[in-house]
Order: C-alpha cells, then structure tokens, then sequence
C-alpha cells in the first residue's frame, strides 16, 4: 500500500470537512440557545456541564469505536476498563497519599501527570492482556464467540474490583483545587476547564496518531483489510494489540477524570457508562473516531438539556431515541463509518 | 457435641436464675425464660425453630441492614422462649450492593420453602417489600419489616388498595410494621424545613423508587400547606451519578431547603456532595430514613459520601422513637457482642424479633407441627387485639398491621461528633402537624 492510497479514510473526511466544522458550531449556538431558555441564567454553566460530562463520554467512546474499527467487535468489557481505570487512580492518589485539594500548581501539575500517565499506562497494559488472552484466540471464531467472551470479561473485572477491592461506594480524592476561573465573559469551574482541555488535546494528539504516523497507517491499513495488510508487511498482532493500548488508555484517562470530577467510584460504576458511550460511538457512526467523539458530547447535551427541562427522569429515554432517528434515517451514524471501510 | 450443647444450655440457664435471684435488672423476658425453664425443665424435647432475617446485607447496603439484623441475634440471644431453640435463615436482598425486589420475593420463597422458619424479619425497602408480600401472603409466613415506610404496603394509598398485594389471601394480613408510614415522616421532614430551618422555600427531588418518590411527594404537599412554596419537583433516576446539570439548576433557582426522597445508594450523598462542590453547602439539605445510615465514618453512608463541606446544614428522619426504653442498657448490650454502636433501625429489628418471640411463647406450647406453628403465629401476630412490650415501648398492630406508635424521631448532622445528632421526635398521635 503506498502513501498515495493509504488516506482512503480520511479522504470522505476532508470532503466533508467545511459541513463538519459549521454543523458542529450550529449544533453547539442551538444547544446553547436551548439551555440558556430553559436554564434561568444559568444557560452557561449548564453548557460546560454539558461539555464535560460528554467529554468524559467521549473518552470512553473512542475506545469502542477504535476496536470496533479493527477487528469489528464490540468490547462490552470497555466500560469496566473505564471504571478499573478510576480505582487504579484512586489507589494511587491515596497511596501517595492525597486526599483533598493540592494549591502549590507545581505539585498538582506533577501529580497529575503522574497519576494520568501511570492510570492510563497500567489500564493499556490490561487493555493488551484481555486481547491476548480473550480476544486473540477467537479472532477466526464465528463473530458471536468474541461478543460473548466480551461480556464475561467485563463481569470479570467487575467482580475483582467488588470482591478485591470494595464492594460499595469509594470517595476519592478531589486534588483539584474548587476554584471559578473567570476568563472574559466565561465563568468555569478548574475542574470543568482541565477535563474539556485534556479531552481535547487527547483526541486530537490521537488524530494525528491514526493520519500521520507509521503506526497510525497500519491501524488504517489493518481496518481496511486485514489479510491485504498483512501480505503488505504490516504486523497484524501488533496493531491490534496497540489499538487495544490506546483505546484503554483513553478509558483510564476518563477513569482518572471521573474521580477527580465526581469524587467518588463503585464498581458498577463501567455499565451505565460504558452503555452511555457505546451510544455515543454508534450514533457518531461506529468505527470512527471523530464520530464518537462528536456522539459524546451530543449525549452529553442530550442528558443535561433534558434535566434542565425537568425531564431528567426521561434522559435515557431521550438519548436512546435519539440513537433510534438517527440509525433510522442514517444506519451509518452521523459521520459515517470510516476507520472500517468494510461494514 | 449434643452434651456440650446442652451444658452450655445448662449452665445459662443457672447463670439467668441467680442474675434473678441476685438483683432485679433483667427484662421481664429473661425472667419468664427463667421460670419457664424451671417449670419445664425436666421434660419434653426441644424443637428447633427459625427466624428469618430478610434484608440488604452487602455493599453501599450494609450500614442498612447489617444493624438492623444484629439487632434481631441480640433479642434471640437476650430472650429465650422454652421449648424452642430459635436460630436464624439469614437472605441478602442485595444485588452488585443494591436493594434488589426480585431477589427479595426469592428470598422470602426460599425461606417460606423452609419449614422451620416461622416469621421474617425484613424487608428493608418498600419496593422490596411490594415483591415480597404476595409471596409472603401466598405461603401465609409472617413477615415484620423493621423499617418500611411507604404507606401503600398496608393501607390504601394514591387510590390503590393493598389487597391487590395480597392477591391469593386478600384478608389474611402476612405483614406488618413497627415503623410508622411515610404521610407522617414526608410531615416531619416539612416540619423540618419550615418550623426548625425556617425556610420558605424548598426544591424537592425524588429518586424514582417506591419509597423516595412517596416521601418526597408527601413533603412537597405538607410543605406548601405550611405556607411554603415548592420552587421546582424533580425526578432523577437512581443510577445517575453526574448531578451538576440538576445542581445548577437548583442554583438558579436558590431555594431556602433541598428535600431528596430516596435512599442512598440512589446518588443523594453524591447529589449533595456535587452541591458542595458548586459552593452551595448553605442551602439546609433534608432527607428520610434513606439518609439516615450512619455517621461520616461509616462505608458509604450518605454522611461520608458528601463529605465534610456537604454534611453541614443536613437534616434527617427515622420513622421510629428515639427514647427507647433502657435506651443505655440496650446500646451496651449491643456494643458488647457486636463492639460498634446500635444503628438506626437495631432497636426496630430487636422489636420485630420481640414480636415474634412473644407470639410463639403464646400459641407454640405444645405445639410441634411447624405447619401449625407458623400459621399460629401468623394469626396471633395479624391479631389486632394483642399488644406487644418491646425495645421500642408499648405497641400493637391494628387491623392492617400498621403500628400504633405514630412517632417520627429528628435528626441534624453534629460536626463535633461527625454523626447525626438527635434533635426532637414527635408524637404524631398525640400532636399531629395539622
């Protein structure tokens, strides 16, 4: 496969890119106007808790869509990496031994690199182990085997946290200090801020990953055809193994900032947020990063436009007929599928 | 093993009579056990019998269930009924560590299933007990819910009839209560916000379940009666865990007081802890029984879950006395076998277990068939007209299996002591709110 042919994918993507951009920026003015009607003043902060829960969505949904892309399974067990990923830093905070606030800014920004880079490693490193073990023998099964053998594993995690580590509610520590930063117009929480920024910079440092690098081409190559990859010299193992490292990293990234945001972890906390971001993956068009990354944020204003209307109740309800229009009118998603041209 | 049993019976049987002989301290039971089993002494066989313990025993669920079910092996361990040994079936009704209504009507089947058990206690959550009374009612086996509230397990509520849970034997009661309802604790709580926080304004949220919405709907009505205003009535589903977009609104709208109907594992000490976070600790937060589940040490009570900012400025009910009587000798004899402090519904759990070891002392003398037994007890307990002498005073069922003590007891969090601290309790028999 040479350079020429290899930005198949991303080829659809920049035809459409001008669409992208200015259906985004309406989408986003429609949001806001939708809230700030329903929210009595409080339109802005209901943006941004909008944004920031649908980062954390989106997080997590990138890495269904990722491996979904490559070996076209759906990894029910991803939304319990999530939930491990939040435990590793929990223990690692306390362990340190932090359990409120840090002001000196030097030291919360070396924690917190710390603290992501060690979550987000050890979660790749056991986003690598279930592939090895669970997923790479099935890999020629029929499609149902893997699926399954998906669902047991996230019992499995689940289990271990319930009965090795706690089987209740976990208070983690809130290192980030409960500062208003008030830039221009913009009143936004520390918190609020790091999570959309680190959610940005990750998704687009894994953009750049996927179109322009070496690797990142084999992850496109395999996606589009694993055996013709594989003849072209490309190590099949490798690649999915890499696919499997990121897409968890990504999860204990979003592990990390749900303690940090929420305070709190349970072991059952991966189902509902591993089923919120599974939507999300599906209605941004399964397979594709940038669709998963969008179908985030859009459960996420889907949820808080509902509760701000006093229909919270109604929230799942709202979210999944969403889903339901959109395969409907658009089997593909909002953007299509694009890492795995075959389905 | 059977002689070493029966010296150990020996010997506390001789411990009970000289405690009696020496000083007049024990419980009136006690002395009965005592004289009971020196008139029996020398005859029959003994038959062993069971109690059954149903409620949430695992996860965010067992600072609920796990002091309500010592409270019950105190009273089978303090009182002893002759010709009986009592022992327990202990079910869980928790699932991933919540309260789950289809593993609770499996429970009661399984222990219905067990001939030797001749009464529950339990539930602990009304939902669970609308999936357990029709089982309970079908198998005729008593069942005495040491903390269930909502009004529409015994008696008409919202327009529904409770002999539709009774589908199989629509007049043979099979369950009652030794807490009082929720159309008193939803007043208490209004109480609460209007007399004690003084405030005028309320925002009023419920987790969607059975008991929570029943409290929080009972609040919102008694609260505007008083002269409040409800500012807004939310329901919000018991798995969410983001409330910031519920919390802003709230913010928007600046309520006097917060009133959440549910329990904990529904996300109220997150919701509240999520308040905090957005600097709104000031605003007075009440809830029900649902909250009251221990002190800011205790896993995953609602007070440790808010966390330090949050507790401040809560309140909660318990749908029971808080004088209990022997109120020290009772929190002693509780440390001592289980070294931590009684929770908030031991008391009931000892009462339940009271009442059942009254009733078999009543019909089961003589009595070996354990078919006939607990349809003994049944009967005896669904009776109105008998009355009961317990950990929580002096009370009856009446023809619904409703208590007659109407007592509903306050509580304000206590920074000192990181604990709920007992405010006031009111008669609601004696004093009702309108």
């Amino acid at each position: 496969m040479t350079p020429a042919t290899a930005p198949l994918g991303r080829a659809r993507l920049s035809a459409g890119r001008w669409n992208l951009a200015l259906g985004t920026i309406a989408a986003l003015v429609a949001a806001y106007v939708i809230m700030d009607l329903g929210a009595g003043g409080e339109g802005q902060a209901q943006f941004i808790n909008a944004l920031t829960i649908g980062a954390i969505y989106a997080l997590i949904a990138l890495g269904y869509t990722m491996v979904y892309g490559i070996i076209e399974l759906i990894n029910f067990a991803h939304g319990d990496v999530f939930m491990v990923g939040s435990f590793v830093s929990w223990w690692l905070l306390t362990t340190i031994g932090f359990s409120g606030a840090i002001t000196d800014p030097l030291l919360l920004g070396v924690i917190l690199a710390v603290g992501f880079v060690f979550s987000m490693g050890v979660m790749g490193v056991v986003g690598m182990i279930i592939e090895r073990f669970a997923y790479r023998p099935l890999r020629n099964a029929p499609r149902l085997a893997p699926l399954i053998t998906a669902i047991g594993v996230s019992f499995i995690l689940q289990n271990v946290i319930q009965v090795g580590v706690s089987n209740s509610i976990v208070t983690t520590p809130q290192i980030i200090p409960n500062t208003t930063l008030n830039i221009g117009p913009v009143s936004i929480r520390a918190i609020n801020l790091f999570i959309i920024v680190l959610a940005v910079v990750l998704m687009a440092a894994l953009q750049l990953f996927i179109g322009r690098t070496r690797l990142g081409r084999a992850m496109r190559s395999t996606a589009i055809d694993r055996d013709a990859a594989q003849l072209m010299g490309v190590d099949i193992n490798t690649t999915i193994a890499l696919t499997f490292f990121i897409g968890s990293g990504l999860a204990g990234a979003a592990g990390v900032v749900q303690g940090l945001y929420f305070g709190v972890t349970v072991f059952t906390l991966g189902f509902y947020a591993g089923l919120f971001a599974f939507t999300a993956a599906v209605l941004g068009g399964i397979g594709n990063t940038t669709g998963a990354a969008l179908g985030g944020f859009v459960i996420g204003f889907i949820q808080v436009i509902a509760a701000v209307y006093g229909y919270g109740v109604w929230s799942e309800v709202v979210v999944f007929t969403a889903l339901v229009l959109v395969l409907v009118f658009r089997p593909t998603g909002i953007l299509g599928q694009q890492l795995g041209e075959r389905a | 093993m059977k002689y070493a049993r029966m010296g150990a019976a020996l010997a506390a049987i001789a411990m009970v009579a000289t405690a009696c002989s020496s000083s007049s301290s024990p419980s009136s039971a006690a002395s009965a056990a005592a004289s009971a089993a020196a008139s029996g002494g020398g005859g029959g066989a003994v038959v062993n019998v069971k109690i059954g313990i149903e409620l949430p025993m695992s996860g965010g669920e067992a600072p609920n269930g796990v002091p309500t079910a010592n409270g019950v092996a105190l009273a089978l361990d303090q009182i002893k009924v002759p010709g009986f040994n009592v022992t327990i079936n202990q079910q869980d009704d928790a699932v991933n560590g919540v309260h789950n209504p289809q593993q609770g009507a499996k429970n009661i089947q399984t222990l219905a299933n067990d001939p030797t058990v001749l009464f529950v206690v339990g539930p602990f959550n009304s939902n669970v007990a609308q999936a357990e009374i029709p089982v309970g009612n079908a198998a005729g086996l008593m069942q005495c819910s040491p903390a269930n509230t909502y009004p529409g397990l015994t008696k008409t509520w919202g327009g529904v009839d409770p002999k539709t849970l009774r589908p199989t034997n629509p007049d043979k009661i099979a369950y009652v209560r030794v807490a009082t309802t929720d159309d008193l604790q939803g007043a208490a709580g209004a109480d609460i916000a209007y007399n004690i926080a003084k405030a005028k304004t309320a925002y009023v949220a419920d987790d969607t379940q059975t008991y929570g919405k029943g409290l929080a709907d009972v609040f919102a009505t008694d609260f505007a009666k008083l002269g409040g205003t409800v500012v807004k009535r939310d329901s919000i589903p018991g798995s969410t865990t983001d409330f910031t977009s519920y919390v802003t609104t709230l913010k928007s709208l600046n309520p006097g007081y917060v009133y959440y109907g549910g329990v904990t594992t529904s996300g109220i000490g997150l919701f509240r802890l999520q308040m905090a976070q957005q600097g709104l600790q000031t605003i007075p937060f009440g809830g029900g029984d649902g909250i009251s589940d221990g002190s800011a040490a205790t896993k995953s009570s609602f007070l440790q879950i808010a966390g330090t900012a949050g507790d401040q400025n809560t309140y909660s009910t318990v749908a029971a006395t808080h004088d209990i009587p022997n109120a020290s000798a009772f929190a002693d004899a509780y440390k001592a076998k289980f070294s931590t402090a009684p929770g908030a519904y031991s008391a009931a759990g000892y009462a339940c277990a009271q009442v059942f070891l009254q009733a078999l002392q009543a019909v089961g003398s003589g009595v070996t068939d354990l078919k006939t037994l607990r349809e003994d007890v049944r009967a005896y307990v669904a009776d109105p007209s008998h009355s009961y002498d317990t950990q929580l005073g002096k009370f009856s069922f009446d023809a619904n299996g409703d208590t007659t003590q109407h007592i509903i007891s306050y509580y304000g969090f206590d920074a000192t002591t990181q604990d709920w601290k007992f405010l006031q309790q009111r008669d609601f028999t004696a004093k009702p709110l309108f």
